[in-house]
């Protein structure tokens, strides 16, 4: 099996031998690997005034980057971080990973269009108009739905995409910035909608949120994503718990401790990977990968301390 | 239900337009400005404690405080002719290197909720600024946040400069996502409070009024 097949068999909880599949949502150190920009952290204002040969090569430059990180790190899965960020760019960054990797991995994008927390400048204006116009609300979160499954099907048509991943956060450490009950309002019929669609267009579907989601486990679960991830232990979240309780029905992906391996000891980063490795493996559909992503800061010798157990220990019978 | 416990209500409620009314109307009758006032922070601390125990969550906690900031506003008026101040005044702000803003914009609105004097400084705030801005408006309290663990050390940093500038009687707490009690007590922080609700009861015990 290609890495590809083998995520997308981990997505579909089947049965897997060998190792576990690995991807993270970002891997920013591309600069300490390969002595290149992320192509997150590009800034691209003067696009429309390259010339199509320039923008070409930018364009296959982030797709090398993209495919060799995956290669360099054994990914079995690209989350596209397309810069410019517009359809047609997807699409063409799209193609060149494919023409670079082939089949080999499966390739991701950001497809949410459900209500995350606000950042803090918009958090007020935004909880006022769930009580001040919730009439409004819900009309704007059906327009974003119907927006995005609107590309989808452009890339149903395009072809070559395997998948979204959906990264709106919903919680904080201590539970959810909405209540159980508001978030059954506001959000869980949008992501179900929006996860449906996808499902029927014949994607894949990866729920993100960081921090304590078990005051909505239920009502994600509702939604039916293929996986869920981040299962972020920084928020209380243990994956043993997670996986007796719901993994039956829906994939796991994360629990190594971001904190640890930014602040912890190298045996903090070992414990945290074997506990996510111990209890997210059994009967399948797991895929390893950290609670957050490989984000600028982070020591890159601890990632790779990270994967050394993983190589070790993360291998079914 | 007195006047006063009403306009309690109807903050605890986030009941506006309630909370705006009786308050005009304890005005008019004369009521002292301080009996409105305690009765507004009374509001804002049942809140403060039914979010600690999850009973409700933060749009209602911003909700009661708008129907607050929007009471105050009646209020304003009268707190200054009765030469009434908050007691303190506390600095707060995102560390240097993080431009994260929800958790120290949450902990700002509850410290105000609990009519502390509040600086907010913003994010991504140098360790020289917090001391110019405490010095500046003889702060009691600095309250620094960070959600990322790479900007951490600027906590200790900032505390460093803190304790540097002489500020002895300047209290320095600490809180964020990745943020513990251990964290704090290496960095010599005086506190740390895991939400914002918690960051009003630690400041009212460090600053003991």
């Amino acid at each position: 099996m290609t890495p590809r097949q083998r995520f997308l068999a981990a997505l579909d909880r089947q049965p897997l031998t060998g190792r576990v599949p690995h991807f993270e949502l970002v891997f920013f150190l591309t600069m300490e690997v390969f002595g290149k920009v992320h192509p997150a952290h590009r800034s691209y204002r003067q696009w429309l005034q390259m010339t199509d040969r320039e923008r070409e090569l930018h364009r296959r430059d982030m797709a090398w980057i993209y495919v060799e990180t995956a290669r360099r790190f054994e990914h079995s899965a690209i989350l596209m971080h397309p810069n410019p960020g517009e359809a047609e760019e997807t699409r063409r960054l799209i193609d060149h990973i494919r023409d670079l990797s082939g089949d080999e991995f499966c390739i991701l994008r950001h497809g949410d269009a459900t209500y995350g927390i606000p950042n803090g400048q918009r958090m007020a204006e935004f909880t006022y108009r769930l009580v001040d116009e919730p009439e409004k609300v819900h009309a704007e979160a059906a327009r974003r739905v119907d927006e995005a499954l609107g590309h989808a099907e452009e890339y149903r048509q395009h072809g070559e995409l395997d998948g979204f991943a959906l990264c709106s956060d919903y919680c904080f450490n201590t539970g959810p910035f909405l209540s159980p009950a508001m978030f059954s309002e506001f959000i869980t019929p949008y992501l179900a909608r929006l996860t449906r669609g996808y499902r029927d267009l014949g994607f894949h579907v990866i729920k993100h949120t960081d921090g304590n989601i078990m005051p909505i486990l239920d009502q994600l679960l509702q939604t039916n994503p293929h996986a869920l991830h981040s299962l972020d232990p920084q928020g209380g979240v243990d994956i043993a718990e997670v996986k007796r309780l719901v993994g039956d029905t829906v994939a796991l992906c994360g629990n190594v401790a971001c904190n640890a391996l930014d602040t912890g000891s190298d045996d903090d980063v070992i414990e945290s990977t074997r506990y996510a490795l111990r209890h997210g493996m059994p009967g399948g559909g797991y895929i390893f990968c950290t609670s957050n992503c490989i984000y600028t800061g982070m020591r890159l010798s601890r990632y790779e301390l990270m994967l050394d157990v993983w190589r070790r220990e993360g291998n079914y019978a | 239900m007195s006047q006063l416990e009403s306009l309690t209500e109807a903050i605890k409620k986030g009941d506006r337009n309630s909370a705006k009314k009786a308050t005009q109307e304890l005005i008019s009758a004369g009521a002292k400005a301080q009996e409105i006032l305690d009765a507004l922070v009374g509001g804002m601390d049942d809140v403060g404690r039914r979010f600690q125990c999850n009973q409700i969550f933060v749009p209602e906690m911003l909700i009661a405080s708008r129907a607050m900031k929007e009471s105050m506003a009646l209020l304003e008026p009268l707190l200054v002719e009765a030469g009434i101040k908050p007691k303190f005044t506390a600095v707060v702000g995102t560390v240097q290197g993080d431009l994260h803003d929800i958790g120290k914009n949450l902990v700002a609105m509850m410290w105000k909720g609990a009519n502390f004097g509040v600086i907010d400084l913003g994010t991504n705030v140098a360790p020289e600024k917090f001391v110019t801005a405490a010095r500046e408006h003889n702060a009691s309290v600095i309250g620094l946040s960070a959600l990322l663990t790479t900007t951490m050390p600027a906590m200790k940093q900032t505390v460093q400069k803190v304790r540097e500038a002489g500020l002895k009687d300047v209290r320095v707490v600490i809180g964020g996502a990745p943020i513990t009690q251990q964290f704090a007590d290496e960095i010599g922080a005086d506190g740390f409070a895991p939400d914002a609700a918690s960051a009003v009861e630690l400041v009212r015990k460090l600053v003991a009024c």
